[in-house]
């Protein structure tokens, strides 16, 4: 089994042409003769980047999910609800499907990222060389499931604006929205920057 | 002899031909690399049900509300205008890019890539197109939203009577449509695009 490092070849990240990259220490990258991408070896800064889009989501995911995400307005009936009374309003109505999708996409998901990054970013620093096929594995699953925790966000902007048609009562979005999305998007550039085959590095560079 | 290297585990691979619909996976870390499903006409096909889908999606009612003799359609364009109107400009700015802007943008870099192509021509400016393809397609949430459909008429349920209408049918079929769209292997418009260039 040979490695594009050893081999002194890389993949472009555009085009995935696999292209001679000489020098590894050359930051700069060498331009694919096929797309004009800088191709290089590793991403760039990677560990740093997802240690500090992961700390911003963490910040951001207090707030998330302690605020109020949506207003209910009937009269004479007024509702503040959190993502998580929201996820128990589905329960409580008989929708235990739902509840349990609202809830693993809004509630399961960005603790599972939050913290299932930080600990591939942390094996991969300290070189660990354990199961690193099922670690990789996991990344993958991250990939996949990122942006299926928006869905609470559209929930509220599709009640509000269909609400707003009917006059028939008032759904008006809290002030979670905001830190929420942005918890959802920080962690979804946090696992775009992270770079798998450190994984599987062993400390070869860094 | 054509290499391809795998992006999650750095090992270099001999490409050998897929057969069918087949993902090739890597030897090392079990990954798909790359996929035989490389058929361009298969792939015009999906996005034009895909733009069909969109087309829907945006001019029929996506619900239809009833609360006390009163009934409202609610098709994507009168509620995006009605958040804006009352001042709720984060939430018309949410809506137009997931269910407008995004997939019309990508909607529109497949035909422009896949009919010349399909015709034997290479594409204006195909690498900066195929470049903005791969940077958008991350961020495209057309299936997640569909999801929040389903879960916003429940919610509305406590509210008032809402029926699903077409537009929800249209978002549904651009949503399958573009999740069929992302199985499709990007190489293989690379590797056409080489054959019919200049």
């Amino acid at each position: 089994m040979i490695r594009g490092i050893d081999a002194g070849l890389a993949a472009c990240h555009s085009c995935e042409l696999v292209v001679r990259v000489r020098d590894a220490a050359d930051d700069a990258g060498v331009e694919c003769p096929r797309c004009h991408a800088s191709v290089r070896f590793r991403k760039r800064h990677a560990r740093t980047h997802v240690i500090a889009l992961l700390v911003a989501a963490l910040a951001l995911y207090f707030p998330a999910n302690a605020l109020t995400i949506m207003y209910t307005e009937q009269f004479p009936e007024r509702r503040a609800d959190t993502i998580l009374s929201g996820v128990s309003f589905l329960w409580a109505r008989g929708s235990w499907g739902l509840a349990s999708i609202v809830f693993a996409a809004s509630i399961m998901v960005p603790v599972m990222k939050l913290g299932a990054l930080g600990f591939l970013v942390v094996s991969a620093a300290r070189h660990s060389g354990w199961r690193p096929r099922a670690r990789t594995r996991l990344y993958r699953a991250l990939e996949v499931i990122g942006h299926w925790s928006m869905l609470d966000v559209f929930v509220v902007a599709l009640l509000t604006a269909v609400v707003q048609l009917g006059q028939f009562a008032r759904v008006t979005p809290g002030p979670a929205v905001l830190p929420f999305a942005g918890v959802v998007i920080l962690t979804m550039l946090a696992s775009a920057s992270f770079d798998a085959r450190a994984i599987w590095d062993r400390g070869i560079r860094e | 002899m054509e290499l391809v290297i795998c992006s999650y585990c750095d090992t270099v691979h001999r490409r050998i031909a897929a057969a069918g619909r087949d993902t090739m996976r890597c030897v090392t870390c079990g990954s798909p690399i790359y996929r035989g499903n490389g058929d361009l006409g298969a792939m015009l096909a999906v996005t034009v049900t895909a733009a069909t889908g969109f087309l829907v999606a945006n001019a029929l009612p996506l619900l239809t509300l009833t609360s006390g003799g009163h009934r409202t359609q609610a098709t994507l364009w009168h509620a995006i205008v009605a958040s804006y109107d009352t001042k709720l400009p984060f939430v018309a700015i949410a809506l137009t890019l997931t269910l407008i802007v995004t997939p019309a943008i990508e909607l529109g870099l497949l035909l422009w890539l896949l009919v010349p192509l399909c015709l034997g021509a290479r594409p204006l400016a195909f690498v900066a197109m195929m470049a903005a393809l791969r940077t958008l397609r991350p961020w495209r949430m057309v299936e997640v939203f569909f999801l929040g459909v389903i879960v916003a008429v429940v919610k509305l349920a406590a509210l008032a009577t809402s029926v699903p209408g077409w537009g929800m049918f249209g978002v549904a079929v651009m949503a399958a449509a573009l999740v069929s769209l992302s199985s499709f292997d990007l190489g293989a418009l690379w590797r056409r695009a080489e054959q019919v260039a200049p």
